[in-house]
């Protein structure tokens, strides 16, 4: 199925999100489309899925052209979207997900489980693919939750796959089983759209590559006759950032520190955990989603109370404080789910960059706010971390992916506390910001606060780490050190804990 | 699409609300065969007339009722908190007062005052038990709000029909409160003042929505739970005072209609007329948007009044009264919801 879109517009009320897009998608490719967030990928392919209405352009499909009033229409006529935020429902089954709205319906009214059984057997083994039916979708990993996303499209028969930052979450095994798939995929004639801003796998993996900046298209061509470089260049509008400098490590006195700490989770129990961070330090922590970090941050924050050990800050205990009282003494929190837990997105601008803010007397006159110094230090933090944003006033709702990330980032290290937490804090954020905040954590480090960056990204770990520790089935299952960290051992350390004897401490 | 054509096409789904309740209203009175005219004017006639606008006062002493309901509901919603027990603190609040007005002694003010704060204690307290049932016993607030209605209303049946009884009325009522604690009425009118303590709370809780730092953070426990507690702030402590809040207010209404209209505690004189359930309507129906909330009351006291005077006034028999009542409420409330959707809807589409 070859799909040809001319000249797309969309427009957001002030706002051109796509500005006179052309582009074709062929049969048998994967055709990566890159660009920074905001750039307009995900609007120009929730256009062609009909999510988004045109404001022009036409959308062809094997020379006919087509109009839908809704997804539907485009689900049915072939087309298929796994979303960036996944769209499944987690009580139910995988079987149940996937063939929802799309139910082989008996002769007496009843949904045919066994045929869709059948059916989506025959076709994960022809490319590959292995999961349990059964189970219920909340219990999986994301890397599976995943797969039952693809196996949806499959089920439709969806000819042309769109798959929005589909290796945001993955580990890089998983991310080597994805894209064996989607090869599997390719061979049989589907094509494959690929929104990313991941430059190494589009290098490794895509047959052709879309680049975007503010709207438009900037460039589209054949992997071979582009390079990596001119890409980078294309999508930033400019040179990339150097690679990071960073001062020179000097640990100070121990800031966090934790001992034998187990916490329940949903497979058991994490733990028994120990470790420091140390000022002056940057303290990665390692490992494959869902391998007990989420509980360690929770547990750490005061989201969730331990089984038992010792939490400490300064020597301090605070596994029994409130989150408030933990948050005085000096920590601070940037949340991996910025959409939910990192800011109210129908709030505004000034109300979620005051929320955190412990000293309420700095925006307060007796009971009542004081809205104007609301205002105000909402508008330093849009000033000094280039928020992107209409105001103070604008909804959090309306600003994009990144400049939502480096609010939040801006709201919890404006506090300046002896301890930040973060927790994969550039998730599907685009270079300039990633940059910008790895440049503030490092920023942080280099003034003598201590940092746990807990992350499922390696690169990131590996590029603002002092110390790594790898977290694998909810252990510690070994430290390196950041200068002489290797790939290959951390991604042994990421898969079992076997390896890793000599330098757990 | 421009902000006048925006503008316009609301003007004109608003045209065609008004068409659809009238084409329904013909169809009715076209069935029982009443007079058109005549119905009309009595539902306005029953809603804001009357021989020196008295039914326009019965409209006002609903709708105060109402409002205060509303307002009570309207704090807990939006805090995230879905306390549908307004009925359970309205009669704990009813009868509190009543009682404390029959039994306890001393100068009249004094103890209107002190059964009015009592009313007001009680109904905090059935809304914080419901708090403490969702956060230390893990019943979910809707469950338990809604639950504790039952015993708040059995238990005030059982008093006013045993051991409180007025025997010789030969209703299953309370004695009367001493009527030197009557709520005055205004001048010339048979409503009372009242209306001016729910005003007064009305107007506050609207302060408190938009102003104060207790309410900024309610709001912001509403809108995403999650991030509150990341953030830090009281959810504890912010749910209780919320719901204590909401449960006084409710509390006080109860006592506005001990003292205001019936003057004793009647069996069910909370319950029937629903006041906490159309409270509830009138907040959904304007998105608990603060400052629309007495308005939104007001539309649904003058809809139920107005009903009741096309009865009167045209023969209309009552259920036809209760149908046309529900068209009105369903389609002004599918056009207000509509109408705020497309305007999140609007807000929200900027985020590429």
């Amino acid at each position: 199925m070859r799909v040809a879109l001319s000249g797309i517009t969309v427009r957001f009320g002030e706002l051109m999100a796509v500005d006179d897009v052309s582009l074709t998608i062929e049969p048998g490719e994967i055709h990566a489309i890159l660009g920074e967030n905001g750039a307009g990928k995900t609007t120009l392919m929730n256009a062609l899925f009909g999510l988004v209405r045109l404001a022009a352009g036409t959308i062809t499909i094997d020379g006919t052209e087509r109009r839908w009033s809704s997804p539907q229409d485009a689900i049915r006529a072939g087309l298929g979207m796994v979303h960036q935020h996944f769209m499944l429902q987690d009580t139910m089954t995988v079987l149940e997900n996937i063939v929802l709205c799309a139910e082989p319906v008996g002769r007496l009214g009843f949904v045919d489980f066994a045929t869709a059984r059948r059916r989506l057997h025959e076709k994960a083994e022809t490319h590959g693919i292995s999961l349990p039916l059964g189970r219920q979708v909340g219990a999986l990993s994301v890397g599976e939750k995943q797969v039952v996303e693809i196996l949806k499209l499959l089920y439709r028969d969806a000819e042309v796959l769109i798959l929005d930052e589909p290796t945001s979450v993955l580990t890089p095994e998983e991310k080597d089983r994805l894209f064996s798939v989607l090869r599997s995929f390719r061979a049989e004639g589907k094509a494959i759209v690929l929104i990313t801003h991941k430059l190494d796998e589009v290098m490794e993996s895509a047959d052709r590559v879309s680049v975007m900046r503010g709207g438009r298209l900037v460039s589209s061509s054949p992997l071979a006759a582009t390079s990596k470089e001119r890409i980078g260049r294309e999508i930033i509008g400019g040179e990339l950032p150097s690679p990071r400098t960073r001062g020179e490590y000097r640990p100070g006195e121990t800031v966090l520190s934790v001992e034998g700490l187990r916490i329940a989770s949903r497979a058991g129990s994490v733990g028994p955990i120990s470790f420091e961070v140390r000022a002056g330090e940057i303290l990665g922590i390692a490992g494959v989603s869902g391998n007990g970090q989420a509980e360690l941050v929770q547990a750490l924050v005061g989201l969730k109370r331990p089984l038992s050990g010792e939490i400490a800050l300064f020597g301090r205990r605070l596994d029994t404080l409130d989150i408030a009282a933990r948050r005085r003494i000096g920590m601070s929190y940037i949340p991996e789910d910025r959409q939910r837990t990192g800011l109210a997105l129908a709030a505004t601008v000034s109300e979620n960059a005051n929320a955190g803010r412990e000293d309420a007397r700095a925006y307060t006159r007796g009971p009542f706010l004081n809205r104007a110094a609301m205002a105000r230090f909402a508008r330093g933090l849009i000033d000094r971390y280039r928020i992107r944003v209409a105001g103070p006033h604008a909804r959090a709702a309306t600003m994009s992916g990144g400049n939502k990330q480096k609010l939040v980032v801006g709201r919890e290290l404006a506090r300046a506390t002896p301890l930040t937490i973060a927790e994969n804090p550039t998730w599907g954020v685009d270079i300039g910001a990633m940059d910008f905040i790895h440049g503030e954590l490092m920023r942080m480090r280099d003034e003598g606060h201590a940092v746990l960056l807990v992350s499922t990204e390696l690169d990131e770990i590996l590029a603002l780490s002092d110390r790594i520790l790898v977290m694998y089935e909810g252990r510690i299952a070994g430290e390196v050190a950041g200068r002489e960290a290797d790939r290959e051992r951390i991604g042994r350390l990421m898969t079992s804990r076997a390896e890793a004897l000599p330098e757990v401490a | 699409m421009s902000a006048r054509g925006i503008a316009s096409g609301e003007a004109l789904s608003w045209i065609g609300a008004a068409a659809a309740i009238l084409a329904v209203f013909f169809l009715l009175m076209l069935m029982v065969g009443a007079p058109v005219g005549e119905a009309l004017q009595g539902f306005f006639n029953g809603a804001f007339g009357g021989r020196r606008f008295s039914y326009l006062m019965t409209t006002l002493s609903r709708a105060a009722l109402i409002i205060g309901m509303a307002v009570s509901v309207m704090l807990s919603f939006r805090a995230g908190l879905f306390n549908i027990g307004g009925e359970g603190q309205l009669v704990a609040g009813g009868l509190v007062a009543a009682l404390a007005a029959i039994l306890l002694p001393g100068p009249p003010l004094l103890v209107l005052v002190v059964s009015i704060l009592a009313a007001m204690l009680a109904g905090a307290v059935w809304a914080l038990l419901a708090g403490v049932l969702q956060l230390y016993v893990g019943v979910p607030l809707l469950v338990g709000s809604l639950l504790l209605n039952y015993p708040a209303r059995y238990i005030a049946s059982y008093l006013v029909a045993h051991p409180f009884r007025d025997v010789q009325s030969g209703m299953l009522q309370s004695h009367l409160v001493p009527q030197d604690m009557w709520l005055p009425y205004f001048p010339g009118t048979r409503l009372d003042i009242g209306i001016l303590l729910i005003g007064f709370v009305a107007v506050g809780a609207i302060v408190y929505s938009y102003t104060t730092l207790h309410g900024y953070r309610a709001r912001m426990n509403g809108l995403s739970p999650d991030f509150a507690r990341a953030v830090g702030l009281p959810v504890t402590r912010l749910a209780l005072s919320t719901l204590a809040m909401s449960g006084a207010i409710a509390g006080l209404v109860g006592a506005v209609a001990v003292f205001g209209i019936h003057h004793r505690y009647i069996d069910g004189m909370l319950v029937q007329p629903l006041y906490a359930w159309t409270g509830i309507i009138a907040v959904l129906l304007v998105g608990m948007a603060p400052w629309a909330v007495p308005l939104s009351g007001l539309f649904f006291a003058a809809v139920q009044t107005g009903a009741a005077g096309m009865e009167r006034a045209a023969g209309v028999p009552k259920e036809i009264a209760l149908i046309m009542q529900a068209v009105i409420i369903l389609f002004v409330a599918t056009r207000v919801s509509g109408a705020l959707l497309a305007s999140s809807e609007r807000r929200g589409a900027d985020g590429a």
